[in-house]
């Protein structure tokens, strides 16, 4: 059939009353004509009556032969059963209204996942030919990748010819004073290539040039659509205004379009200028990103940039030999093995809710099609195929998953619009979560699922039981079958509950175990925050000093805070590294992580002084230099220099000054060791860290703690005005309790834990429902026996006990398939666990009690209601 | 039965109806059917209702257009007139009947 039948086909199908109607005209004007020939002809009206008909041949075959010629019979037909369907749904108006709902849950939930691992996993980054951008990192050994020096990143760019652009960025936080008051915002010092990698364009204006990030250009810097939007109100005069960054004025020179980068919390981007001791620095402290030019593949670039890389190592300096480059595509890049591990597992989960609810679907459609047995019978009286009876059924179904299915689009839609907010933090910042048609596409996949699951079973059982039985009013035998498919159902639903169940309280035993872990510090009552010094206002180390002891000072005599104290890391949180250690006579170099602390630090999060003592306020500039170690680079001391007690030794370390990278200096005295306070997630080991007092090596960068006597809700504007009374210009920002960091650090690999909980807890509901229609049914079927037995004597406690045993032993089934299923996944869940057992004793058994618990509560209303069978009722109603 | 009837080979109905609105111009369904049985020397059996299923299918393909018009009985009726693909397709239509017959009556030379 070509394409014009096809649609000539499709249009006769919608325009059919209008063709039937002519079509009638035709024969009438046909005959007509023909009686009239035939009259001429000398026949009686009788007989040209008669003639014409038999001339004219089957009127009523030969409309039919129409109907099949001009259009798709079995559309028709479908379309049919579709609005018979339809128009049979509000006839049951409580039966549509749960298994829409209970469809809507199952498709909605699984469509809003699927966005989201749509939006992580399938989508091609949203910027021009995204496969060709790509990360490029130093990596010195191999499994480990760096950050690059500016002497790499410059020679790579001179030449490498393998991108068509390359450029290195550098996260900067910056305050912007507008008419609220200062504020922080986070931008990038980018090279000039930068938005030639991610190949985006400036809306207005342009976007950086050669010139910009040469030494000496005017200071200039372009904002995100979203930041134009938001500090400048779409201001369309914005590139004759200026930004005032701490405290400089830069000029802005474009607004970027609209895109992805308005999910990053990236808001400005101003050229990074390299100064003469940086280009000889060989500190680690670019990210690169590249774009493969066009005649570059992954692997050939990979090559090239390791032969680069071995040409230069000859001129590094000696430590640095050895390692190799890694040019990595940009999309395995945003995507951590963790997130991808969470997603993973949520979406098998959702799955795993869906397929619960297709079990329920078909148990409700079963019992449905159990009511609906008298009128197929009538129908296969009247002679319609077993075929067209499934078809039927199997059509219905299929109406009610389409109205699911949009029901589901519906929720999904809602999901999405309630969970970005909170999931946008999780996601790598291209992830543009939103009901696209990928995901439309998928929806209609699943829904047509869904219908094919659960809608084929009942209307096979439906038409293929002895219909002419259920004409007959006593067709009780034939639901033996029937009752049997209900109950494997169910025990299906039981074990697939019992899987997630367990999940969810894996992962919440896994949660609590880490909120018991040790962290090394005391968390409660401490509200932390972050400050970044202007170089324009405090261009010398003694100035910031200066201002660190003013902040202390001043925060430790606010009413309401107990302690204060100034550090350049959080606790709990990731320290830069790169720095050494090294003990006279030792060759080997400890690496370390340096921590920049003023004497309040350690005891304003309790961090015991294990020997030695802390820093103190004599530590400052003009005093003997000194560093306080924590118990891992004690023990990483012991090791490598066989230092059995370090306090009191003195070092050389390497060190990063006020502004720059200074080699390596000596004469640093240990005098004192901390016990480890974690920086990281567990599962690593606690690093080395070196503390240094602040005074003696200040850095721009710090955040401030306070301990509060009691609760941290409402000291914030006192802080707040304390810092202002020092500097009234100076923003605080990302302000957070320890425990939120706390949280942000350890929740990582736990974090599904409340989507699986959810998940969860509907399932339980889910298979609660199934358990309750089938035991409902079962005891209305057997009224009559229950009615015998209780005439000869059972008691209603007897009836009572006996349904709830059929009920245990539907759960009992369930449960021991679910624990297999339980067994098989042991390996999915493990990796997302702290410190528990995928096997464990305590969840599992949590698990089957609780699915027991909850088996019981929806056997007990049909229990009762079997209890209280009237013997007399019962028998004389079935006569 | 009285007089020898052939039945219409199969998907030839086709190739008639085209063939007549050819030499006749715009007709309606009862004019056609009639001009058919006329020319086949009434030797044809064929229900003058299987007309109309034969004319939607050609319609479709777009081979004949209809026009309203009134009958002899001053009814409106649709008229059925070839279109330019019509004319086309009857010419290869005839083309595929000749090499067909040609077909089968040199096979039948052979054979005897």
């Amino acid at each position: 059939m070509n394409l014009r039948r096809l649609f000539a086909s499709l249009l006769a199908l919608m325009r059919k009353r209008r063709l039937d109607l002519e079509l009638e005209d035709e024969i009438r004007a046909h005959l007509e004509l023909a009686e009239r020939d035939a009259v001429e002809r000398g026949l009686s009206p009788e007989e040209a009556y008669r003639k014409a008909r038999r001339g004219f041949g089957g009127i009523e075959q030969m409309k039919e032969e129409h109907r099949d010629r001009r259009s798709l019979r079995w559309i028709e037909t479908l379309l049919r059963d579709f609005r018979y369907g339809l128009a049979s749904l509000p006839r049951a108006p409580g039966f549509t209204a749960v298994v829409i709902s209970i469809l809507a849950l199952g498709i909605g939930g699984t469509v809003a996942m699927f966005s989201v691992v749509d939006a992580v996993f399938v989508k091609p980054l949203p910027f021009p030919q995204p496969d060709r951008i790509v990360g490029v990192w130093e990596a010195p050994r191999p499994g480990a990748v760096n950050a690059t020096t500016v002497p790499q990143f410059v020679a790579w760019n001179r030449l490498a010819k393998v991108f068509s652009a390359l450029a290195a960025e550098q996260p900067i936080l910056a305050a912007l004073n507008d008419k609220s008051g200062p504020s922080r915002i986070a931008g990038k010092a980018v090279t000039a290539g930068y938005f030639k990698v991610f190949a985006s364009g400036a809306k207005l204006g342009r976007t950086f040039t050669s010139e910009d990030d040469r030494p000496g250009a005017g200071p200039v810097v372009i904002i995100s659509h979203a930041a134009w939007q938001s500090y400048f109100g779409g201001d369309p005069g914005i590139l004759h205004r200026r930004l005032i960054l701490d405290g400089e004025a830069y000029q802005v020179i474009g607004v970027l379009q609209r895109g992805p980068f308005d999910r990053d919390e990236t808001q400005f981007w101003k050229p990074l200028i390299f100064t003469q001791d940086q280009l000889a620095s060989d500190a680690h402290w670019l990210t690169v990103y590249g774009r493969l030019n066009a005649s570059a593949t992954l692997t050939n670039a990979r090559e090239r940039m390791r032969a680069l890389y071995a040409a230069l190592d000859e001129t590094a300096p000696m430590k640095e030999r050895g390692g190799t480059i890694v040019v990595e595509p940009l999309k395995q890049l945003l995507v951590g093995s963790n997130l991808h591990r969470s997603i993973s597992v949520a979406f098998g989960a959702v799955l795993l809710v869906l397929l619960i609810a297709c079990a329920n679907i078909a148990n409700l459609l079963f019992a449905q099609g159990a009511t609906r047995r008298t009128e197929l019978a009538v129908r296969s009286a009247l002679g319609a195929s077993r075929g067209r009876l499934v078809a039927q059924l199997l059509t219905e179904g299929f109406a009610l998953c389409l109205l699911g299915g949009a029901a589901g689009i519906a929720t999904a839609w809602l999901l999405i619009r309630v969970a970005t907010p909170l999931l946008s933090q999780s996601l790598p910042f291209t992830a543009d979560v939103s009901l696209n048609l990928h995901v439309l596409a998928f929806a209609a996949v699943v829904a047509l699922g869904v219908a094919a699951l659960a809608g084929v079973l009942p209307a096979v059982q439906a038409s293929f039981g002895n219909l002419t039985d259920s004409l007959k009013q006593s067709a009780r035998g034939s639901s033996v079958m029937h009752i049997r498919v209900r109950r494997s159902i169910v025990i299906g639903e039981v074990a697939l509950s019992l899987v997630l169940v367990c999940g969810a309280l894996l992962l919440a035993r896994s949660l609590v175990k880490l909120q018991q872990l040790d962290t090394g510090i005391r968390v409660e009552n401490v509200i932390t925050m972050s400050a970044d010094l202007p170089l324009g206002a405090y261009p010398t180390p003694q100035k910031a000093v200066l201002f660190y002891e003013a902040v202390a000072r001043r925060l430790r005599s606010t009413p309401g805070v107990a302690k204060a104290g100034l550090s350049t890391y959080l606790p709990l949180e990731w320290i830069s590294n790169g720095e050494a250690m090294q003990v006279a006579g030792a060759e080997k170099l400890v690496r370390v992580r340096f921590k920049r602390v003023d004497p309040g630090y350690f005891s304003t999060l309790d961090i015991p002084v294990l020997a030695g003592r802390g820093i103190t306020n004599r530590d400052r500039e003009g005093a003997p230099r000194v560093v306080v170690i924590n118990q891992a680079l004690a023990a990483g001391l012991r090791d490598i220099a066989r230092m059995a007690n370090p306090v009191g030794k003195m070092v050389r370390l390497s060190s990063t000054d006020y502004t720059e990278v200074q080699p390596l200096m000596s004469d640093v005295q240990i005098v004192g060791i901390i016990r480890s306070e974690r920086t990281s997630s567990p599962g690593s080991p606690d690093p080395a860290v070196v503390y240094v007092p602040l005074a003696q090596a200040p850095n721009p960068h710090i955040k401030l703690l306070v301990r509060t006597h009691e609760g941290t809700a409402s000291i914030m504007p006192s802080i707040r005005q304390a810092v202002r009374e020092i500097d009234s210009n100076l923003p605080l920002g990302d302000v957070a309790t320890m425990q939120q960091v706390r949280d942000r650090t350890l929740a990582g690999a736990s974090r599904p834990a409340w989507l699986i909980g959810i998940f969860a807890f509907v399932a339980i509901l889910l298979a609660a429902i199934g358990l309750y229609g089938v035991l409902a049914y079962s005891v209305t079927q057997q009224r009559r026996e229950l009615g015998i037995r209780m005439a000869l004597g059972a008691r209603p406690g007897d009836v009572l006990s006996q349904v709830l045993r059929r009920a245990l032993v539907m759960v009992s089934v369930g449960l021991i398939f679910g624990l297999i299923g339980v067994f098989a996944l042991t390996r999915v869940i493990a990796n997302l666990l702290f410190e528990v057992s995928p096997l464990d004793p305590l969840a599992l058994a949590t698990a089957c009690i609780s699915m027991m618990v909850i088996g019981l509560l929806a056997a007990f209303p049909p229990a009762s209601r079997a209890a209280r069978v009237d013997p007399i009722a019962t028998l004389r109603d079935a006569g | 039965m009285s007089k020898a009837q052939t039945e219409i080979p199969y998907g030839t109905l086709d190739l008639l109806i085209l063939k007549t609105l050819e030499t006749m111009g715009a007709m309606h369904g009862y004019a056609i059917a009639r001009r058919i049985e006329q020319v086949s020397g009434e030797s044809l059996q064929l229900s003058q209702g299987s007309v109309y299923p034969a004319l939607i299918r050609i319609q479709q393909e777009g081979w004949i257009r209809t026009d309203w018009g009134i009958s002899e009985t001053n009814r409106k009726v649709k008229f059925y007139s070839l279109t330019r693909a019509g004319r086309k397709q009857l010419l290869v239509e005839v083309a595929n009947w000749e090499k067909a017959t040609a077909l089968v009556a040199r096979f039948l030379e052979v054979s005897t």
